[in-house]
């Protein structure tokens, strides 16, 4: 599904990601854990197409070469990123902007755009899912949300949205234990053969409600080592000081 | 200029009907703007558009001669649908029909040949000239106690079979107490290439509520002056919204006089301009008794070299204690040749007030564009989402429902 080949990431002359490859098969969960500032964002970011990297390498999805793509054609062809810091923005209800989201990519892949009566039925259904607050979807997106509030909100766009490709950015750094618990019950509902996802995470807390199949451990923009779910136990009991 | 406004005036008093009191007075005026002529950025009022440049380079030289005798024939296809409306409408500069037909008779009350009357403090020059050059000042009166059933809507259109390249509008409005009145003012031109100067004097008595949305939507090539005067006495409120947008170049200013106590004044534009288009707002707003209030909310959204600025003054008299005054602007630049300015003034000579002021302005933040992209939307509808969402507060501050869901639709809001 995604085939990253040797990506080169710098900003302004800064190397941030060196030489960095990964597989991702259908039905796969990649979990990738590295320390603060070692490319994780990064990493995320140029997989949704964020500007302003200077990038060399190679990455594929479904076999077509994801650079040659608008970061909402990605959108529309599956991928999904949970961002780590998600915006607020003021003036946008929420409901409106999932329905616009939500029909934006259906359009574009040929579905039929759900009406409000349909929307609002899904949507009801995934925030009782997520134990998400209904209320908060007549508010203005993200504003006044709490820190838990926002991170549960990326996952109800993701389920809504069911993409084929989610990458979590830290998605449970912030969350308490029920919130967590209710994320990755949010994941692991949409884990199927066909879904695959890249979970970043700095702890292995989260990790112990969602199984990953590989786990890759990333510093300065290198995956130093991969490994499967105990490499993950195996890092949070040497800390990344003395993991070498 | 001066031979040609000269030869147009005689023109304009040969064919209509001015008493001689109106022609004294008319002649006045003539004189005194011939004395100071169109303003030009040298006054403080004008620095950030010079309206002598502006009309020289847009226009040209202007004329001022209209025949009132012909009447124009009112095109019907131009009203709102959709919103039952008492309706006053100009063509060309002339007053074709006032329709209160939603109105008790005895509560509203049409002068149409208001004597006029000089101005108190009136160094405004293109109040001179609309003194000068007005045909007929109408004033409206709801009586004592009458709230309007429907809003006021003042049509003001022009198509090219104008005559002149300037044309003056007046209108007087008495509100008496405890009475209210919503006005829309809807600009729609065809002409190209004139000045419209628009004089509006607002007189609310205690209790008395206004609220005046003004809305310049369509594209057109002309410019335009609107000055409201309020006066205001105690408990009265008055709401004045103005979307910035259609004209060429527009300066609306409002002038506030909260003369009596517990009287408020709101006054919530938008600017939304493009492509060499030029906007400014300039307020005064003057709180001269004690417990009064005023809020301002001024956005815009700048295209390509289009410039707004934002002029917005809070005088506080000593007697003003308790004063409450509040102001903020807002710009989003789309484009690195788009430029706002915000001139923001206190003066204040009372101790125990509130009162501030903020401005701010910078483009799209590109993170949240990225946010809303990842989800599937397109650069076009990413801005468009953020834009309506930036602008959203301030149509949010319509408070009547009708009118705010009327002018979401005129700009294009979806829900
Ligand atoms: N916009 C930027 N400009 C300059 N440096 C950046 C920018 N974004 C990230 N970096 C740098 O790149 C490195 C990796 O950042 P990031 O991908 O956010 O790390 P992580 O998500 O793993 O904490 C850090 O050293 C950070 O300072
Ligand atoms: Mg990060």
């Amino acid at each position: 599904m995604l085939k990253i080949n040797n990506l080169n990431a710098n900003i302004d002359n800064k190397s941030i990601l060196k030489d960095f490859s990964l597989n991702i098969n259908p039905g796969e969960v990649h979990a990738i854990m590295g320390p603060n500032g070692s490319g994780k964002s990064t990493l995320s970011n140029i997989l949704s197409g964020k500007k302003g990297y200077e990038i060399s390498g190679e990455v594929l999805f479904e076999n077509k070469n994801l650079f040659e793509l608008e970061t909402q054609e990605r959108a529309h062809k599956g991928i999904f990123l949970a961002f780590q810091y998600p915006l607020e923005i003021p003036g946008v209800n929420t409901n409106i902007f999932l329905k616009t989201s939500l029909n934006a990519i259906r359009k574009a892949n040929g579905e039929k755009e759900l009406d409000a009566i349909e929307f609002l039925k899904l949507v009801k259904e995934k925030s009782k899912e997520l134990k998400f607050d209904e209320e908060k979807l007549n508010r203005q997106l993200n504003v006044g949300f709490s820190g838990g509030e926002k991170k549960k909100n990326e996952i109800l766009q993701m389920s809504m949205l069911s993409p084929k490709l989610s990458i979590l950015d830290e998605t449970d750094s912030g969350l308490d234990i029920d919130a967590l618990k209710v994320v990755s019950e949010g994941v692991n509902s949409l884990r199927n053969k066909n879904n695959s996802f890249l979970i970043i995470t700095h702890y292995q807390r989260l990790l112990d409600y969602i199984k990953p199949d590989f786990v890759h451990v990333l510093m300065n923009g290198k995956i130093i080592k991969s490994g499967g779910p105990e490499l993950a136990l195996e890092l949070e009991k040497k800390g990344y000081e003395n993991f070498n | 200029m001066t031979e040609k406004i000269k030869i147009d005036f005689e023109k304009t008093l040969k064919n209509s009907a001015f008493s001689e009191k109106d022609i004294e007075f008319k002649m006045k005026y003539l004189n005194k703007f011939i004395e100071s002529g169109l303003p030009n950025r040298k006054l403080e009022n004008w620095k950030f558009s010079d309206l002598s440049q502006i009309i020289q380079k847009n226009i040209g030289e202007l004329s001022f001669y209209n025949d009132y005798s012909i009447q124009n024939k009112v095109d019907t296809s131009i009203f709102v649908d959709g919103l039952e409306h008492n309706k006053i409408i100009f063509i060309n500069g002339r007053v074709e029909k006032i329709d209160f037909s939603y109105e008790d008779h005895n509560k509203v009350k049409i002068d149409d040949h208001f004597e006029f009357r000089a101005e108190s403090d009136n160094n405004n020059s293109l109040l001179s000239l609309n003194n000068a050059f007005t045909n007929k000042c109408f004033r409206i009166t709801i009586k004592k106690d009458y709230s309007l059933k429907k809003p006021l809507v003042i049509y003001h259109t022009t198509n090219n079979k104008i005559k002149s390249k300037n044309i003056n509008l007046k209108l007087e409005f008495e509100l008496e107490q405890n009475s209210s009145l919503r006005i829309i003012d809807l600009l729609k031109d065809e002409s190209v290439n004139n000045f419209i100067n628009i004089f509006y004097n607002f007189n609310l008595k205690e209790n008395a509520i206004l609220k005046n949305y003004k809305i310049d939507k369509i594209l057109n090539k002309n410019i335009r002056y609107l000055f409201n005067n309020i006066e205001q006495q105690s408990n009265s409120v008055s709401e004045t919204f103005i979307l910035s947008s259609g004209s060429n170049f527009s300066k609306n200013e409002v002038n506030c006089n909260l003369n009596g106590e517990y009287s408020s004044a709101f006054v919530n534009g938008i600017f939304s301009l493009d492509n060499e288009q030029q906007h400014e707002i300039r307020t005064i707003i003057n709180h001269l008794v004690e417990n009064t209030k005023s809020y301002q909310l001024i956005k815009s959204v700048l295209g390509k070299n289009a410039k707004s600025a934002y002029q917005g003054k809070i005088f506080v008299d000593s007697k003003a204690q308790k004063t409450d005054g509040y102001q903020l602007s807002k710009a989003i630049l789309l484009d690195e040749t788009s430029e706002f300015n915000a001139k923001p003034e206190l003066e204040i000579y009372a101790d125990d007030v509130k009162c501030s002021h903020g401005s701010a302005s910078g483009s799209l933040d590109e993170n949240t564009i990225f946010y809303l992209m990842s989800r599937g939307l397109n650069y076009k509808q990413s801005k468009e989402l953020l834009i309506n969402g930036f602008l959203l507060d301030v149509i949010e501050k319509i408070t009547d429902p009708e009118i705010k869901n009327l002018v979401k639709n005129m700009i294009g809001f979806k829900e």
